[in-house]
């Protein structure tokens, strides 16, 4: 037992809290610290949380094998619009496409005939066209105007002082010629200025989005590699001597330097970490459909992962700006542990306004008035008002039930248990609802799911939504609250490239596609080799996205040695059919190629934890709760979650405690303990 | 009908209502998922309705703005048709009878009863309207020119095309022989079918877990709460009677402009759009089916009453809409309906009503969806092309801020553009400029948002359709705002052969151009009493020219962004003193 300990260690921000874990892939000892967040200096944050993590297992930061970080740093800056001040270049006649975007307003706002969107992110006083011009193929048709290019640049830069620029030209998916002379001719005459170039970024068609694309790029380029500059002078004055990882927005991770060059690919990388670790299980433990189930403070996010491959889309949205990169297709699915139980016109309705932290819920006394999901578990026994968060936090049960006396139970006329388990069915009635939507949009049937809940209130509600959906299995993870950390540990190295290829699908494309593919890995050979990874590491996978002729959506088709252009399209024909319902008699044809680049890292494999002699566990004490299954008050055996061992089975109802987060069952389920210490609960009696 | 339950909680009514709004999103993603298609994936041109078995709408989930409801009539008049005692489980019936079905040949509607187990009467229905691709009508692509109904595809009054689960074969050969996008057509038929049957499913999933009386009781205090707040929220407008006349620009036969009017009259809790008085129905096909009508009231009426809330048939129990028989908002067999870009330019005439008392709403926005569609053969590649957009415009200034610029019109909010980099690999034609058009918006206190300029070189032979209908008349600006330049598209600019037109289809020569220009959106206020500040402002980024600023604003600014007030400025009546 007192061996090295060889630590992976992985550090993820969040709005509120720095979340640090180790894993110790000797003994399987995984060690969670939290430290809170320090928007003045993030570096400090995350430094805290390394130096706890250290103190808690007697280790240094020189001791660490691997460190993966996430942060969401370029994100706020978006969202909170305080990024740089950003010039645009692109051609002459088109310096309003950030602007005229797609003209489309947000669904939510289908309705507000004054709806005026959001000032564009770079003002048209700071957007330059200049002459030159690409068509579709990429072949020029007017010459870049190199004088022109370096006019525009000194206007920006020298006349509106700004120092991150953005280019973009129509067609540079095809032929990033331009884009790069361009970019080159601005890094010389103006090297103290970031320059972004959307053809790095993406080799998509579409420019609105291209240009959103790179102007996002641009606009947090400067906050996100002044901070990585700073997180990686205070590691080396630590003795850090593996290179820092920064967690990509599709999984994966890339060396600190590559995340300086591309910025852009980090902005989604908090809620990643999740769907990575959810990837990891459904492969380790061979479950073929989970949906990852996070329930945050304000929300729930869900991503399918079908045969251990989460679902990816290859273009996001933040705060209604889109972005060509490639993503895990997280969905928000719905209310959190904050969302706010109200009445309209004698209705009870559930979010979607959120108490956030503050005021944050009634229960917390932090000036919350109206009552919260949250507040409605402390009023049904869920949650413990003493042993809150470790009993770190002062809590009033009997304020979350006054609230809901007052402003729920009576105007429902209800009493006001009733009031309380009403907000919950109706967050899980919402809930199951979006899940359904979710699933059966790709032709799947939600009931044949394991649910893998994590986030801080995600154990208390999966087992409630999990019987009211029919899955099999709910599952909770080892430290559930701090899962999404978790996930960046079980990180490779990834990286994707992309080209905009539209050919038929025949076999003369076939063949000339295999220059592309060729160039393509040239440069993530050039990558990978960069991120110091060994040649029997690397792996690369090809794809075609591909569509019928005519239609607008493609599907990712895996490329296989020896194929042909029919052999792809039965394939394509077979995935159309799975998640369109049909096939067509349409020729194909090839929308884009891409290449996926892995460095693997070598991971730990799951350690199982100690074997129970039976399975029959002691509670540590008890306390009344409400059974939703009965829909009566019952006593609650309430387990120590440490105490829990492989092979333990308990039946519901029961509560499972844990400090940061607590997993509660009905009279209707039961849990078992695996081998590796994951709560797995289900119904009792059902077909196993 | 069975017996009325005990009235339920307000919290078990909102689970249930979860539940049954979810299905309905459920259809929608089901019809998404399998369309052919891009008119209903990408432009969302479809609408999905339950209702219970009184025929109440009780969730849907819609595509476009103004389908609002827009399958409630069509099914009472398909179930009319039909014979509800005539419908077994299983079956599903088809209606594009334009008159019925409240919008063109082309937006085929199915709706199917839902029985329970053993059930004599259904005890729910669903509806699915989607825009198929082709039905035999007169022209490939679109109609501007048919003068009757028979000219715009083939008619289905409410045809059973599932009977007990079998789809007829003799419907669906019939529709393969009168197609000219036979597999298209036919493969949104059976997307249509697949969202029917999740919705089915589903249906039958919310009866089994909370039985259906108290799934019955649940909608039918689903229905009386949307009617209270419906009625909470007329009941707080003032009361009176206000009108408001418009034009759209002609009927593509002859070129005379047609007048609409409505009189909005709020009593109480009670709200009516009266469109008599407005133009008999013309023989060109922009008449409005009187479903299509209310559709676009409903969705004024939902933006002005429960704008974050998914319809259902409570919401619109205060609202009445006439029309007169033969008019041309509720035209009648045989009056010729396929181009309803009627109904987008009707949009605002509720608002323009309504703005001279009611404060917040906005002045015009451009006024329509002045877009285009091209077709040909591309040399390039042998193959023959359609590709169309829909073009932003600006939207109207309200009194407390600008329009937004390049914006889709309000009858159509979640409809996008088409990327150029799209059109110039879908179709031989080349973008010399896309930009914002400087001074399109209509000047005021707050400005309309701009319009968008577009330049189009054709690089082989083929056609251009410019899609608007108002572009003779200019949209409409408030309280001393000035209206804004109406949409055009000018055809073959800068050549003896230029020429100004509307809604038009012409022939294009590789080297033919176009230029495509949206109106920006009505002002409002006088432009002299806007913040000299935000004049500086837009003129530093080229929205207004230094001339307009200070011709129309009265402000002279400088290149250095340094400005003085003009004597008009100085010497005007200062506002609130007259």
């Amino acid at each position: 037992m007192t061996s090295t300990p060889q630590l992976k260690v992985a550090v993820d921000i969040g709005g509120t809290f720095v979340d640090a874990i180790s894993y110790d892939t000797v003994s399987g000892a995984i060690t969670v610290h939290k430290v809170s967040t320090t928007p003045d200096e993030p570096a400090r944050g995350v430094l805290g949380g390394v130096t706890g993590l250290g103190a808690a297992t007697g280790t240094t930061i020189a001791d660490i094998e691997s460190f993966a970080h996430g942060t969401t740093l370029g994100l706020n800056a978006i969202l909170q619009r305080n990024g740089a001040d950003v010039g645009i270049i692109t051609n002459d006649g088109f310096s309003d496409l950030l602007e005229i975007a797609r003209a489309a307003i947000p669904v939510s706002h289908m309705y507000d005939f004054s709806f005026q969107r959001p000032a564009p992110l770079v003002p048209r006083r700071h957007r330059r066209g200049v002459v030159g011009r690409l068509d579709a193929q990429g072949a020029e048709v007017t010459p870049l105007d190199e004088a022109g290019v370096l006019a525009a640049g000194r206007e920006l830069v020298e006349g509106h002082g700004l120092r991150s620029i953005a280019v973009c030209f129509l067609h540079s998916y095809a032929n990033p010629e331009h884009e790069r002379r361009a970019g080159a001719i601005l890094r010389e005459a103006f090297p103290d200025v970031q320059v972004s170039i959307s053809s790095d970024l993406t080799r998509e068609y579409r420019e609105y989005e291209r240009t959103s694309t790179v102007t996002l790029d641009a606009y947090i380029r400067p906050v996100l590699n002044n901070y990585l500059d700073s997180l990686e002078r205070h590691l080396d004055e630590g003795g850090l001597e593996k290179p820092l990882h920064i967690m990509r927005s599709g999984g994966g991770a890339m060396t600190a330097d590559l995340a300086k060059q591309a910025p852009l690919t980090t902005v989604l990388s908090g809620p990643a970490g999740g769907v990575v670790g959810t990837t990891f299980l459904a492969r380790e433990l061979g479950l073929d459909n989970v949906l990852s189930f996070d329930v945050g403070g304000t929300s729930v996010d869900s991503c399918v992962v079908v045969d251990g491959q989460p679902s990816e889309v290859h273009e996001a949205e933040i705060d209604g700006l889109p972005l060509l990169i490639p993503i895990f297709d997280i969905r928000t699915i719905g209310a959190g542990g904050g969302s706010i139980a109200w009445m309209d016109e004698g209705l009870l309705k559930v979010g979607p306004r959120s108490a956030g932290s503050v005021p944050g819920p009634v229960a917390y006394r932090n000036g919350g008035t109206e009552p919260t999901v949250t507040d409605a578990s402390f009023a049904l026994g869920f949650l413990d008002p003493a042993a809150f968060l470790g009993g770190a936090m002062e809590v009033s049960a009997d304020a979350a039930r006054a609230a809901i006396a007052e402003r729920v139970a009576a105007p429902l006329g209800l009493d006001e248990t009733t009031a309380a388990a009403s907000i919950l069915r109706i967050l899980v009635a919402r809930t199951v609802g979006a899940l359904r939507e979710i699933t059966i949009e790709r032709g799947l049937d939600p009931r044949e799911f394991t649910l893998l809940a994590f986030g801080g209130a995600g154990p208390l509600i999966a087992p409630m939504l999990g019987r009211e959906m029919g899955v099999e299995t709910t599952m909770v993870p080892r430290v559930p609250a701090a899962f999404s950390a978790f996930g960046m540990l079980m990180s490779d190295l990834e990286y994707e490239f992309a080209a905009t290829a539209l050919r038929p699908l025949d076999d003369a494309s076939i063949a000339v596609l295999e220059a592309t593919y060729a160039e393509l890995e040239e440069r993530a050979e050039a990558v990978l080799e960069q991120q110091h990874v060994p040649v029997e590491a690397r792996r690369t996978t090809r794809t075609l996205d591909i569509r019928y002729r005519g239609q607008e959506h493609a599907l990712p088709v895996e490329l296989e040695p020896g194929d042909t252009a029919e052999s792809v399209l039965a394939r394509f024909n077979a995935l159309h059919e799975h998640r369109h319902g049909h096939a067509m008699a349409e020729p194909g044809q090839i929308l884009s190629v891409r290449l996926r680049a892995v460095g693997v890292q070598p991971k730990p494999p799951l350690v199982r934890i100690g074997a129970a002699e039976s399975a029959e566990v002691a509670p540590v004490g008890s306390r009344r709760a409400f059974d939703v299954a009965t829909d009566a008050w019952a006593e609650f055996p309430v387990y120590d979650r440490d105490a829990l061992l492989a092979g333990h089975a308990v039946a519901g109802p029961a509560i499972v405690e844990e400090g940061t987060s607590t997993t509660v069952f009905f009279s209707d389920q039961h849990l078992v303990v695996d081998d590796y210490g994951h709560l797995l609960i289900s119904q009792t009696g059902a077909a196993a | 009908m069975s017996t009325p339950t005990e009235r339920l909680d307000g919290a078990t009514v909102e689970v249930i209502r979860n539940y049954v709004v979810s299905a309905a999103e459920q259809m929608r993603r089901t019809l998404v998922r399998s369309a052919f298609n891009p008119v209903i994936y990408d432009v969302l041109d479809f609408g999905i309705s339950i209702y219970n078995a009184e025929q109440q709408l009780m969730a849907e989930a819609t595509g476009i703005t103004h389908f609002l409801g827009a399958n409630d009539r069509a099914l009472l008049e398909g179930s009319r048709y039909v014979g509800i005692e005539n419908m077994a489980p299983g079956d599903v019936y088809l209606l594009n009878y334009p008159y019925w079905n409240g919008a063109h040949a082309y937006d085929a509607m199915l709706f199917a009863p839902v029985f329970t187990e053993g059930g004599e009467r259904p005890s729910a229905y669903l509806a699915v309207r989607a825009h198929w691709m082709d039905l035999g009508a007169k022209d490939a692509g679109y109609v501007l020119d048919s003068t009757d109904m028979h000219q715009e595809g083939l008619i289905f009054p409410g045809t059973r095309i599932v009977h007990r689960g079998e789809v007829v074969r003799d419907i669906t050969e019939l529709i393969r022989f009168n197609s000219r996008l036979p597999d298209l057509t036919l493969g949104d038929f059976h997307a249509q079918l697949a969202a029917l049957r999740v919705g089915e499913r589903s249906l039958h999933q919310i009866w089994a877990k909370f039985g259906i009386e108290q799934v019955e009781q649940a909608i039918r205090q689903v229905i009386e709460h949307g009617e209270a707040i419906a009625r909470k929220a007329v009941e707080a407008l003032p009361d009176g009677s206000w009108s408001a006349t418009d034009y759209i620009d002609d009927d593509n036969i002859t070129d005379d402009l047609i007048e609409i009017t409505v009189r909005v009259t709020i009593e109480g809790d009670r709200i009516t759009a009266d469109y008599t008085g407005s133009s008999p129905a013309v023989l060109g096909p922009v008449n409005l089916p009187i479903g299509s009508t209310e559709g676009i009231v409903k969705a004024t009426f939902k933006s002005l009453t429960t704008p974050n809330e998914p319809a259902n048939a409570g919401h619109f129990a205060p609202l009445t809409v006439i029309a007169e028989p033969g008019s041309i908002f509720a035209a009648e067999y045989p009056s010729a309906t396929f181009t309803q870009w009627s109904a987008i330019v009707a949009t605002e005439l509720v608002h323009k009503a309504l703005a001279q008392v009611l404060e917040d709403i906005p002045a015009s926005s451009g006024g329509d969806e002045p877009g285009f569609m091209a077709l040909g053969r591309d040399s390039r590649t042998g193959l023959d092309y359609v590709v169309s957009n829909n073009e932003g415009i600006g939207w109207g200034a309200t009194r407390d801020h600008d329009g937004g610029n390049a914006q889709q019109h309000p009858s159509q909010t979640t409809v996008r553009n088409t990327p150029l980099e799209v059109l110039e690999h879908k179709a031989a034609i080349f973008h010399e400029r896309l930009e914002l058009i400087q001074d399109s918006a209509g000047a005021g206190r707050f400005r309309g948002g701009v319009g968008v300029l577009r330049e189009v070189r054709y690089l082989d032979p083929g056609e251009v359709l410019s899609m608007k209908k108002k572009s003779k008349t200019r949209p409409w600006a408030l309280e001393g705002g000035q209206e804004p330049e109406p949409s055009e598209m000018v055809l073959w600019p800068g050549t003896d052969a230029q020429q100004r037109v509307g809604m038009y289809r012409a022939a294009m020569q590789p080297g033919d151009r176009f230029v495509n220009r949206t109106a920006g959106g009505g002002g409002h206020g006088s432009p002299l009493d806007r913040d000299p500040r935000s004049v500086v402002e837009d003129v530093l980024d080229g929205y207004v020219s230094p001339a307009a600023a200070r011709d129309v604003y009265g402000v002279d600014v400088r290149p250095d962004g340094t400005w003085s007030e003009t004597t008009a400025r100085t010497t005007r009546t200062a506002p609130g003193t007259n």
